[in-house]
């Protein structure tokens, strides 16, 4: 993985979108460096995909975005070449066969390799002959992906990749993306509501909540940032007294989380442990007030 | 070039019902009907027309038949560029070909030239495929109908070839002529679909039915924009004079340089400049819409 000081493959400032007179982005600031695993986490709603549709010049935007050193929305087209992105997987279209689909990429897409694409599909009963539009969701999230991952990109874009996938797709889907695909010089930023499923891979965390960037950390720093407290009893008065940006019961157990507070403080009072992305995000989405500015 | 040739071969494999499954079907019908009546079914020995030749019957038939596949081609085209231009948005695949290092004018572009060259030359294949069928037909009428003299296959063949090269050039002069009203259907499409098509004739409609309500009286008849929609619908010389009439009756053997020379002439070259512009206008405004709309 690359350091953090890198040139950044993706910078905005102060990017902003609004939909008639609804503002739906309010001024993010962002750097994306190379070599990187982001996922952006947020409500339907939040402005994820938006975000995404901006990176990629698919929508106009207020503030400024550079990708790969061009601005998206004026360049996208030669700004595909080392993009690739997943938005829908459902958007291959439909009237092609398989072989029909990689040969005419061959001839559009000069960092597309159908060899790279054909192997692939090698394990799946996906064939060259079969028409898209016969293929389950799954399969052609399968086809989805062999097309992206057979483009030599310097970024991969996936917005919600598995939706309406069983979970032993979705686990084999990112384990191929990792094993197959990502290296030093790739960067990959993800979108998903099952954020659990990518904790595992992710180098970099960004949360959007309401069109404001709340959290923009590497994941070693969201362990030394926040922590979990499970504690019972007298305990929970004294956790409640360090002041817990969230805290549910379960099961006669009071789990709270807590930003910046030492682990050596909570380690009395309960088990400590650092919080799962879907806990910390439960957490941050419920907090009264948004983070002013997104910790890095 | 081998992008424009990769997405002209998927407009091909998007639209080949239209314009080589129909044709074919249109064509082997009207083998076996023509084929089928002249050798099995009777011929009326009642003979009224006084057409010189046999040669003379099978270039009429060829030119009408010339004719209905035009108006075959004009329909089909209508109902291409108000679908193609809509297709992705349609189809759910504008995602998809948003990630593709190809521009929305690019696309659009190759659309248009699709809609003007492979699909009229698949439909002119046809119609010669016709002209070959109502040979071989005209020379069996001749053989069983005493009142023609029986055309020699030499003078058939030289008929075929110089209404051929009229079709061919019919086809191509009205196609540039008219490409501003297919890129008229084909820019709306790209707003609101195949609703385009009656768009199209209703939008400059309405204007001139306004134009006729503002400045009743005191304009051309029928308004300065119906007038000049009128103009500008017409291709080729006003009325035939009773030319059809003289040219049945006529020995000589069909010329078509003198009939393309005629065409030539009454073509008005700085409409047709015009028209080029305007198409080219309607096609980038039409991509620019397309650029900034993710369902457009």
């Amino acid at each position: 993985m690359s350091t953090p000081s890198s040139a950044p493959i993706v910078s905005a400032r102060g990017l902003r979108k609004r939909f008639g007179k609804t503002e739906i982005l309010h001024g993010l600031d962002f750097d994306i460096p190379p070599g990187r695993i982001y996922g952006l986490v947020g409500h339907n709603g939040a402005g994820k995909t938006t975000t995404l549709n901006a990176l990629l010049g698919l929508t106009q935007y207020e503030g400024s975005i550079t990708v790969l050193g061009q601005d998206p929305f004026l360049h996208r087209a030669s700004l595909m070449r080392d993009v690739s992105f997943i938005s829908d997987v459902a958007s291959l279209p439909r009237f092609l066969k398989v072989r029909e689909l990689f040969d005419m990429l061959t001839n559009i897409h000069p960092n597309f390799s159908a060899e790279k694409a054909h192997q692939f599909l090698d394990n799946t009963d996906i064939k060259p002959d079969a028409r898209i539009k016969n293929l389950s969701k799954g399969m052609i999230a399968q086809l989805h992906l062999a097309v992206v991952m057979a483009i030599d990109a310097k970024l991969l874009v996936l917005d919600e990749p598995t939706l309406g996938l069983d979970i032993t797709y979705r686990k084999r889907f990112y384990r191929r993306l990792l094993e197959d695909y990502m290296t030093e010089e790739r960067t990959l930023l993800i979108t998903t509501h099952q954020v659990d499923e990518i904790e595992f891979m992710l180098s970099d965390i960004m949360f959007i909540r309401d069109g404001h960037l709340i959290v923009h950390m590497q994941m070693e720093t969201v362990s030394a940032k926040f922590s979990q407290l499970l504690a019972e009893g007298d305990a929970v008065a004294a956790a409640m007294a360090l002041n817990p940006i969230y805290s549910e019961t379960r099961f006669g157990q009071t789990a709270m989380v807590f930003d910046g507070v030492d682990r050596a403080q909570l380690e009395p009072l309960g088990k400590v442990s650092t919080p799962s992305l879907s806990d910390l995000f439960v957490a941050l989405m419920q907090r009264q007030t948004p983070a002013t500015g997104a910790a890095k | 070039m081998k992008a424009f040739l990769a997405l002209m071969k998927r407009e091909y494999l998007e639209h080949k019902g239209a314009f080589l499954y129909a044709p074919a079907v249109l064509l082997a019908v009207l083998a076996v009907a023509l084929l089928g009546s002249v050798v099995s079914g009777p011929i009326s020995e009642q003979y009224d027309l006084e057409i010189a030749s046999g040669t003379r019957l099978f270039e009429i038939g060829f030119m009408m038949f010339a004719g209905l596949w035009w108006l075959y081609l004009v329909a089909a085209l209508i109902f291409y560029f108000a679908g193609a231009f809509s297709a992705d948005k349609r189809n759910n695949a504008m995602l998809f070909w948003k990630s593709m290092p190809v521009s929305d004018l690019r696309i659009l572009v190759t659309k248009f030239v699709a809609g003007l060259t492979q699909f009229p030359a698949m439909v002119l294949a046809a119609v010669l495929g016709t002209g070959l069928l109502l040979a071989v037909t005209a020379l069996i009428i001749s053989s069983r109908v005493p009142g023609l003299s029986a055309p020699e296959l030499v003078p058939v063949l030289t008929g075929f070839l110089q209404v051929s090269v009229a079709v061919i050039s019919f086809y191509a002069l009205a196609l540039l002529w008219y490409a501003p009203f297919f890129a008229w259907i084909a820019a709306l499409a790209t707003v609101v679909g195949r609703w385009s098509i009656p768009l199209a004739i209703l939008t400059p409609a309405i204007v001139s039915l306004a134009e006729n309500i503002v400045f009743f009286g005191r304009g051309p008849q029928g308004g300065y924009v119906g007038r000049f929609f009128m103009e500008r619908l017409q291709l080729g010389p006003h009325g035939d004079d009773g030319q059809f009439e003289l040219f049945i009756v006529d020995p000589k053997p069909f010329e078509a340089w003198p009939h393309i020379a005629t065409l030539l002439g009454s073509i008005n070259w700085v409409s047709m400049a015009g028209g080029f512009v305007v198409a080219g206008l309607l096609l980038y405004a039409a991509s620019e819409y397309r650029r900034r709309t993710l369902n457009g």
